[in-house]
């Protein structure tokens, strides 16, 4: 996988703040306010996301991805996008999606089996979740396409150009697909305004990223003639750095550009997964030292940027969020049956109908049992 | 108060779990999410945590016993929780119970079970009372039948497979609606119970679109496959046989095989020969071009047409006399030859017959690029002879034998069928005598030739035998009315009957 040396880091794992002669300066763009934000946004996603995996292990949610370890990847880079800029995410993105105010409710619901959806993509800029893996990278090229064919057609203004860039997610395991390779194709043959953001988390599951590729990630972009960066996923300013660069110079209309964000999935790949049967307490141990939200907190204590009364904020507010959560859960109704056979078709439809049917019938078999 | 944590469904389908190991005892305090237990299922080592506040009453489950989902766990005493968490909904149905708050520990669990009553009905869980729990504790394997709930909302799959059924509902059938056939055979859910489906069999998708392209019904296909599942081979039997019991000239329902003699009868057959009913050709190539060309002739260019019968007894002579002659040796000396000397020699005459028309114009061609049509094995073709007014006959017959050969080779090219101003058809090498042509685009005159036969003509006063056919041709009327076109035929025709006509 290549060295940590080629990895753009600012942020030490002893919560050190070291200078890059590029990046650094994005950060001055940060006050004191934004610095702390990206912290409650990282702690809240993590909270949110203890409880989800809690609310699994309790029966009420079908699955849960967690995306703990990954918070300062995803944290760092939406927050140095646009609100307008248009997100495909995988089905792991938690701390985008809630950064960009998507509800618990509507997160959830998916999750609960409750619903097909939880979030129209319009409201947030944001499109759901795609569960097929590197599936949303080509709706993200297509989506890119009709930006560009707006522009060409002069049915979008090009001042309005540098407000949409479309962020294509996806992790190593995904990166194997082939629709990656389709995506990144178009991407580059019409210089397309995506930014491709590869958290490599190391682990496809069970397969580790060592087997999905002998060389960084990153690496890949220059196949396609577009630039590759590797950052330290765990480091949120670095991630807010290197995102910031990297839409600056697509919205200048360089063309596509592609992040490895170099990270670590500390739990498991879902809930129906069991990582302890394929890698060691050691591998933990050692990313747990590198753990982006403790290392960020260290600095920000120790730069004085927040006090012990802000972080106690926040974890109210974070307690305040799980319990949201868990009351969203235990009251969030089901689908209602009939409205997914009667939205199949715009009209009625024989063989629907007689599936619809058929299933009434089979719960009429149990009502006949009750009434004995 | 106290609430039952039920074994939830840890992963995606998972029945069950072994309890691996107790993090607390009997007494112990517990907040919400604290780790209560291990469990080893199927798929993982899971810890669990607790969903309720409160302290641990009572262990239900013990270390190395593997119990189903949805059977009790572990019951907390004083359950006291966060806002809005107090009763786990486990489907849809569940604020109904939140609606009718407990009053008592034993009305709680009641509660809790009629939750689970709403998805998964037991017949004594409303009559249950404190012994009967007491009792369900000390023996919940034995009970699991009445105790357990759905959990969670895990796959329905799960649900179900702990329902008793009484009957069974009517399995899917096979889809062939859209072929025309009566479904007498779909389900009819209301009046369920009376067997409506016993003769329609199972098949998967691509089975069904096998049956229905090759035309099988549903009520035909009897399965052979696993649980009386229609097969690929059971459609492909039942298309064999109905296409043998066709080529046997009777219809799949006529009673008793035909006698086998009667077999080989093909106007017992229900086609005109073997093949599909109706056949698409894809029009591509010769035939395109062909297709292209004749209607946008036939449907811009007014045809006229003329014909005349003459006696060619002086030019098969002539014809004979070259044929001997040994510089015609391997070239074809035919009527064609004799024709094509003949239109350049009427063209001299008539100018405007060998012209194109432009609608503001019209373009006389003082030479003659003689096209000629050509029956090929990739379809009609009219390679040009260019200039032929150049070469004289012998070199003419050779052009006209090297022109047909490459024709019938397909070594024509695309240049050697450009630029033709009069054409000539030989309808004769198919034994007709004359017929209409369409002339080639941007041509204003095509000559026909008929078959020369011997027919009875009259001679100076004499029924004699003589070499006769039929010449005549179409016309573009824009350019040429019926004057010049019987002129220009009759020039033709003259030189036929008298190639002497041909000296200079």
């Amino acid at each position: 996988m290549g060295t940590m040396e080629d990895v753009v880091q600012l942020l030490a794992e002893d919560g050190t703040l070291r200078n890059h002669e590029v990046y650094s300066t994005y950060l001055e763009d940060l006050d004191d306010a934004a610095l702390r934000d990206l912290y409650r946004h990282m702690a809240l996603e993590r909270r949110f996301d203890a409880e989800a995996t809690s609310l699994q292990r309790q029966g009420q949610l079908a699955l849960w991805a967690p995306a703990l370890g990954q918070e300062a990847a995803q944290t760092g880079t939406i927050a140095a996008l646009k609100p307008t800029d248009r997100v495909f995410p995988t089905y792991r993105e938690h701390a985008m999606a809630l950064y960009r105010g998507i509800s618990p409710e509507e997160l959830i619901g998916t999750f609960r089996a409750a619903r097909h959806s939880g979030w129209d993509p319009e409201d947030y800029h944001f499109n759901t979740y795609s569960v097929v893996l590197a599936a949303q990278t080509l709706h993200a090229a297509g989506w890119a396409m009709g930006i560009a064919q707006d522009l060409r057609t002069g049915s979008l203004p090009p001042q309005k150009a540098e407000d949409e860039l479309v962020l294509a997610c996806f992790g190593d395991g995904a990166s194997s697909q082939g629709d990656i390779h389709e995506s990144m194709v178009f991407a580059s043959s019409y210089q397309l305004p995506m930014l491709y953001f590869i958290q490599n988390n190391h682990w496809a599951i069970s397969v580790p990223s060592s087997t999905q590729s002998r060389f960084p990630l990153a690496n890949r972009a220059s196949g396609y003639g577009f630039e590759g960066v590797r950052v330290d996923g765990n480091d949120v300013l670095a991630s807010y750095a290197v995102a910031r660069h990297s839409a600056q110079q697509i919205r200048s209309g360089e063309g596509p550009k592609l992040i490895e964000s170099v990270t670590y999935r500390m739990g498991a790949h879902t809930t129906a997964d069991d990582p302890t049967k394929y890698r060691t307490s050691e591998e933990i141990d050692a990313w747990t030292a590198k753990d982006p939200v403790a290392r960020y907190k260290t600095w920000l204590q120790n730069e004085g940027k927040a006090d012990e009364a802000y972080f106690d904020t926040v974890d109210q507010e974070a307690t305040e969020l799980a319990a949201d959560l868990r009351h969203t859960v235990h009251t969030m109704e089901g689908i209602d049956i009939d409205r997914v056979f009667d939205t199949v078709y715009a009209e009625p439809h024989r063989q629907v109908e007689t599936e619809k049917a058929w299933l009434k019938d089979y719960e009429a078999g149990f009502a006949e049992e009750e009434g004995q | 108060m106290s609430q039952i944590f039920k074994l939830p469904d840890v992963g995606e389908g998972l029945t069950e779990a072994e309890i691996v190991s107790w993090r607390v005892a009997v007494g112990d305090t517990v907040e919400v999410n604290d780790i209560i237990c291990e469990i080893e299922t199927a798929k993982s080592l899971v810890e669990l945590p607790v969903p309720y506040a409160g302290t641990v009453d009572e262990l239900v489950a013990a270390e190395g016993q593997t119990i189903e989902v949805g059977q009790p766990l572990i019951r907390i005493a004083g359950a006291d929780q966060p806002a809005g968490a107090d009763q786990p909904a486990d489907d849809a149905a569940a604020p109904a119970a939140e609606e009718a708050p407990a009053q008592t520990e034993t009305a709680q669990t009641e509660s809790a079970q009629k939750e689970a009553a709403e998805t998964e009905p037991t017949e004594t869980e409303s009559a249950e009372t404190e012994p009967a729990k007491q009792q369900s504790q000390s023996s919940a394997a034995e009970n699991s039948e009445e105790n357990q709930a759905l959990v969670g909302s895990g796959p329905k799959a799960d649900s179900a497979k702990h329902r008793r059924r009484l009957r069974s509902t009517a399995p899917d059938l096979v889809d062939v609606s859209d072929l025309g056939i009566e479904d007498h055979g779909r389900p009819q859910p209301e009046r369920s119970g009376a067997g409506a489906a016993e003769s329609i069999a199972q098949a998967s998708p691509p089975v069904r679109a096998l049956a229905k392209r090759l035309g099988v019904a549903a009520g035909e296909l009897v399965g052979s496959g696993r649980g009386g599942q229609v097969t690929r081979d059971d459609v492909e039997r039942r298309a064999r046989e109905k296409q043998a019991q066709r080529e046997a000239g009777k219809s799949p329902d006529s009673g008793p095989p035909a006698p086998e003699s009667r077999a080989a009868q093909p106007q017992e057959a229900g086609l005109l020969r073997s093949g599909p009913r109706e056949e698409n050709v894809e029009v591509r190539g010769v035939r395109k071009a062909t297709a292209l060309n004749v209607a946008d002739s036939a449907s811009t260019v007014p045809h006229v047409s003329v014909f005349k019968e003459i006696d060619v007894t002086a030019t098969m002579t002539l014809r004979q006399v070259l044929k001997n002659d040994p510089a015609y040796q391997d070239l074809s000396v035919s009527p064609m030859l004799f024709a094509a000397k003949a239109i350049m020699w009427a063209a001299r005459r008539h100018p405007q017959v060998n012209a194109s028309w432009h609608e503001t114009h019209y373009t006389l061609h003082n030479y003659v690029n003689l096209g000629v049509a050509a029956a090929t094995p990739r379809g009609l073709v009219v390679p040009v002879i260019h200039d032929a007014q150049i070469y004289n006959t012998l070199g003419l017959a050779a052009a006209l034998t090297q022109l047909t050969a490459d024709a019938r080779d397909g070594r024509t090219t695309a240049a050697e069928m450009q630029g033709g101003t009069v054409s000539i058809t030989n309808v004769g090498s198919l034994g007709l005598d004359t017929g209409t042509p369409i002339l080639p685009p941007g041509q204003a005159a095509i000559v026909a030739l008929g078959a020369v036969r011997k027919k009875p003509w009259v001679v100076q006063g004499h029924v004699v035998p003589r070499d006769v056919m039929v010449v005549g041709g179409s016309f573009d009327h824009r350019l040429i009315d019926g004057d010049l076109a019987g002129a220009f035929i009759s020039d033709v025709a003259a030189v036929l009957e008298q190639p002497g006509l041909l000296i200079d």
